[in-house]
């Protein structure tokens, strides 16, 4: 895979003979005394994948913002297509051919894709938009990546992993030499990154130097060249992945070893608390849905993206509207269901999407934590004076239990990383009594340490005799995590696996329509 | 070291606007003061306190619904209505009741348009998901053509004289009404954003109004709340106005508008939502009331004070873009 033969049209030869694309030494960077990279190596050939891996926090944004041109730095060269760079904007980066697509969508929902495309960057004649012009550069890009996209779309009718596909679109749409991908796949299924890895490979083979952001493991084995290891701010290891293994990598990453991923948890399974009888949305995203939730197990929905597990739990928790059926909890029918009704009913729910649903990313750990919970009298008197000191203890309970890593109580939530911004989140679910908790992709866009802090939560409701539910596109952590699983396809309920049955071909199995074109050929291990 | 970088970091951004604009405000008078001993007077200063005090109800008036991502640009609408309503009903009950009741009548009536005002607003808004630009819009031009009609286009004179006396003259305790009156009333609404459910909502929906759905708050009754409460704060500010000019006047406010937004703006609000404490109608107000008093006092032409108030908003709302990009 590493060598692979030069396309035509690719200006530089793969391999290592040449002169690295980019080179950065001994490079510091500072916020205040904080230092954010000390002493930094990292070096990107043409036609490599070279993946920075390391926990949250320690400096992987930083780096690739200085790449790009978005931070610059204290000391220490860095070099780029074999120049030295002292001031370098992301104009100028991006004008040498440094393309960057960004872990947040940097789209713009009311425009359509091609707008989206060209924004800042239009081709004009004589004054004009150039709308043929555009409209033909916009199909070719589409076509070589082989995404089948109407370019004439609205961005906010696009599901994510479509607008995803969008954002890899609009940095290649211009020639670069160079392109950096910050957790590309973390909204997308296995099938959609499959897709994406294809495409990464096939511009590697055109010579391009890609830099790969992610703390996925499958990811890193099928993809990477090399691998750049950060931890806190410092420069760890380079490896090539043909001499390193899952096993060192996670411990030069944490500097602990890694024992086993997933917990283990126990099932005792108690009373229903939860059920749907012939549940369909007025969406139309889920037909038909009957299942029940009981005490003391996780039950997993898996799938593909689409496919409306995600709707069926935002359904439990008051956010779809019901046609027809019923949803229960506790034995009360859950009719003209809404959150606040949810939530009374001892719902929780953590929406898929932190930053519209989940936290209100201006205000303050302490208003984040408690917001769900003001009618409680914990925290308000009489539903209308705040118990300010009772929820500044609770956040500071959270902050240590959860082990959140935050400047402060009265830090903003958009200050966080993406996994104390989750841990900030569940936070909430503890702010008051459930019997149900709903989890939507629980661990989207969170480094491996805070998925692995997660799931003992997790474990711990469950353990509790609480109701767990998983929604989620990572196969391997529906699978591994739930005692019970329910695979969803276009709307409907098409199997229940449970215990020993929930095997990753059993599940496959009831992923795809069985006279489908689509094969599960490819993720045979 | 990092532990030692975060406390300096948040000191400087805690501390900063806190000092700012009391010095900018400070800097004003100053400045004014040496082009004109005439601002240091004690009845110059008598005029800063009440001119202040009764622009700190719009720009209150303003922040509430700020706070929630939202505007109101029928504030002034709002002030002129109630003025010449409150006027009329004063006039018309006076002669047959007594002073009294035509007082505590027009004063009632006031309140209750703003009450009405605000609760059209908040419908729309709230529940009828108008953008609130476009409802607010259409209200001011709605409430000022009623006041022009209900009015004739003309002043309502021969309001009481207790009226101005207890709404604008009286001073207790050195301290003229009109800012004893705000000082109560900014108490009660930093008490309602800081202490209350409701206040905690209405910052947070203005993050954004998913997150308060979802967190089970009853997004559209807040909403609607906050456009009432700008109403009120906005028809207060007609009542002591009007007491202040001793007549109704169907134009009363019509600069208020912006410049009530530029001093809620230039305060601390940002016009994204979720952000803005009480100190920013009162930084702002007295900003521009100081300012505009020295530009009275120096004898600048009246003319060019929009162009002030023009660039102070835009000023304001470039401050809040620069303090959103350093984060």
């Amino acid at each position: 895979m590493s060598s692979t033969s030069t396309k035509p049209g690719a200006s530089v030869a793969p391999g290592t003979s040449a002169a690295p694309l980019i080179k950065i030494a001994h490079l510091d960077k500072s916020y205040g005394a904080f230092k954010a990279l000390e002493d930094m190596q990292f070096e990107l050939r043409a036609g490599e994948v070279h993946v920075l891996f390391g926990e949250n926090g320690a400096g992987k944004s930083t780096l690739i913002q200085i790449i790009c041109g978005v931070q610059s730095f204290d000391a220490g060269t860095y070099s780029l297509f074999g120049e030295n760079v002292t001031s370098l904007t992301p104009a100028v980066a991006h004008q040498k051919g440094v393309s960057i697509v960004f872990q947040e969508f940097s789209l713009i929902p009311d425009m359509t894709v091609e707008e989206n495309l060209f924004l800042g960057h239009e081709m004009t004649s004589g004054g004009r938009l150039a709308k043929g012009a555009m409209r033909a550069k916009v199909q070719t890009v589409l076509d070589r990546l082989g995404f089948h996209l109407d370019p004439a779309a609205r961005v906010s009718t696009l599901r994510r992993a479509h607008q995803q596909m969008v954002e890899i679109a609009k940095a290649l749409l211009w020639d670069c030499k160079v392109l950096i991908l910050d957790e590309p796949t973390a909204s997308l299924t296995d099938q959609e990154a499959a897709q994406l890895f294809d495409i990464i490979e096939q511009l590697r083979s055109e010579g391009l130097g890609i830099v790969y952001v992610s703390h996925r493991m499958p990811e890193i084995t099928r993809l990477a060249d090399r691998v750049t290891v950060l931890r806190d701010g410092k420069f760890i290891a380079t490896v090539n992945k043909a001499d390193t293994s899952e096993k060192e990598l996670v411990q030069l990453m944490t500097g602990r070893t890694f024992d086993e991923f997933f917990p283990h948890i126990k099932r005792d399974v108690g009373d229903t608390v939860l059920s749907f009888e012939n549940v369909t949305l007025q969406s139309g995203l889920a037909e038909n849905i009957s299942f029940e939730v009981k005490r003391g197990e996780v039950l997993g929905f898996a799938g593909l993206a689409g496919c409306g597990k995600s709707e069926v739990l935002r359904a439990a928790f008051g956010l779809e509207v019901v046609t027809t059926g019923r949803i229960t909890a506790n034995g009360v029918s859950l009719d003209k269901h809404a959150p606040r009704k949810a939530l009374s009913n001892r719902i929780c729910y953590f929406p898929s999407d932190r930053a519209t649903e989940g936290l209100a990313m201006h205000q303050s750990l302490i208003s984040n934590s408690s917001i769900a919970a003001l009618d409680d009298p914990v925290f308000s008197r009489g539903k209308t004076l705040l118990n300010r000191r009772a929820e500044k203890g609770f956040t500071e309970k959270m902050i240590d239990k959860l082990k959140i890593r935050t400047p402060g109580l009265n830090a903003k939530a958009d200050q966080l990383s993406g996994g104390n911004k989750q841990k900030l989140m569940i936070a909430r679910g503890l702010s008051r009594e459930f019997d149900v908790f709903l989890f939507d992709e629980p661990t989207v866009g969170v480094d491996i340490q805070a998925k692995l802090e997660i799931y003992d939560v997790i474990k711990a409701l469950t353990e509790e005799g609480k109701a767990v539910v998983i929604a989620s596109s990572e196969l391997a952590e529906v699978m591994h995590m739930s005692h019970r699983v329910i695979v969803m396809r276009e709307g409907k309920i098409v199997g229940e696996l449970d215990g020993e049955a929930v095997t990753e071909d059993a599940l496959l199995s009831h992923f795809f329509d069985h006279g489908d074109e689509e094969t599960q050929g490819q993720h045979a291990p | 070291m990092s532990d030692q970088a975060q406390p300096s970091g948040i000191d400087l951004r805690a501390v900063g606007p806190h000092l700012l604009l009391p010095l900018a405000i400070v800097g004003v008078v100053v400045l004014f003061a040496l082009l004109q001993p005439a601002m240091l007077s004690g009845d110059n200063i008598v005029n800063i306190m009440k001119q202040s005090s009764l622009f700190f109800f719009v720009a209150c008036a303003q922040l509430v619904v700020i706070i929630t991502r939202g505007f109101d640009l029928s504030v002034g609408a709002n002030v002129s209505l109630v003025s010449v309503a409150s006027s009329m009903v004063m006039t018309a009950v006076m002669p047959l009741y007594g002073t009294g009741l035509g007082i505590a009548l027009g004063v009632g009536t006031g309140l209750l348009i703003g009450l009405v005002i605000g609760a059209v607003n908040g419908v729309l808004v709230a529940y009828g998901r108008i953008n609130p630009f476009i409802v607010t819009l259409a209200t001011m031009s709605i409430f000022t053509g009623v006041a022009t009609t209900i009015s004739g286009g003309f002043p309502i004179f021969n309001l009481p004289e207790a009226f101005s006396y207890a709404f604008n003259q009286m001073i207790i305790l050195m301290l003229p009404i009109p800012l004893i009156i705000a000082g109560l009333v900014a108490y009660a609404m930093h008490f309602s954003l800081t202490r209350t459910v409701h206040g905690r909502v209405l910052y947070v929906l203005g993050d954004s109004n998913e997150v308060a759905h979802v967190a089970g708050r009853r997004v559209k009754e807040h909403l609607f709340l906050a456009y009432v409460t700008s109403g009120v704060l906005a028809s207060i500010a007609g009542l002591l106005m009007t007491a202040q000019t001793g007549s109704g006047e169907p134009n009363l406010g019509t600069s208020l508008v912006l410049n009530s937004i530029a001093a809620a703006v230039i305060g601390g609000a940002s016009l994204r939502g979720g952000s803005g404490g009480i100190s920013a109608p009162i930084y702002g107000a007295l900003l521009i009331v100081c300012l505009s008093i020295g530009m009275n006092l120096q004898q600048i032409n009246g003319s060019l004070q929009p162009v002030v108030i023009g660039a102070i908003l835009i000023f304001g709302a470039a401050l809040d873009a620069i303090k959103t990009k350093a984060r």
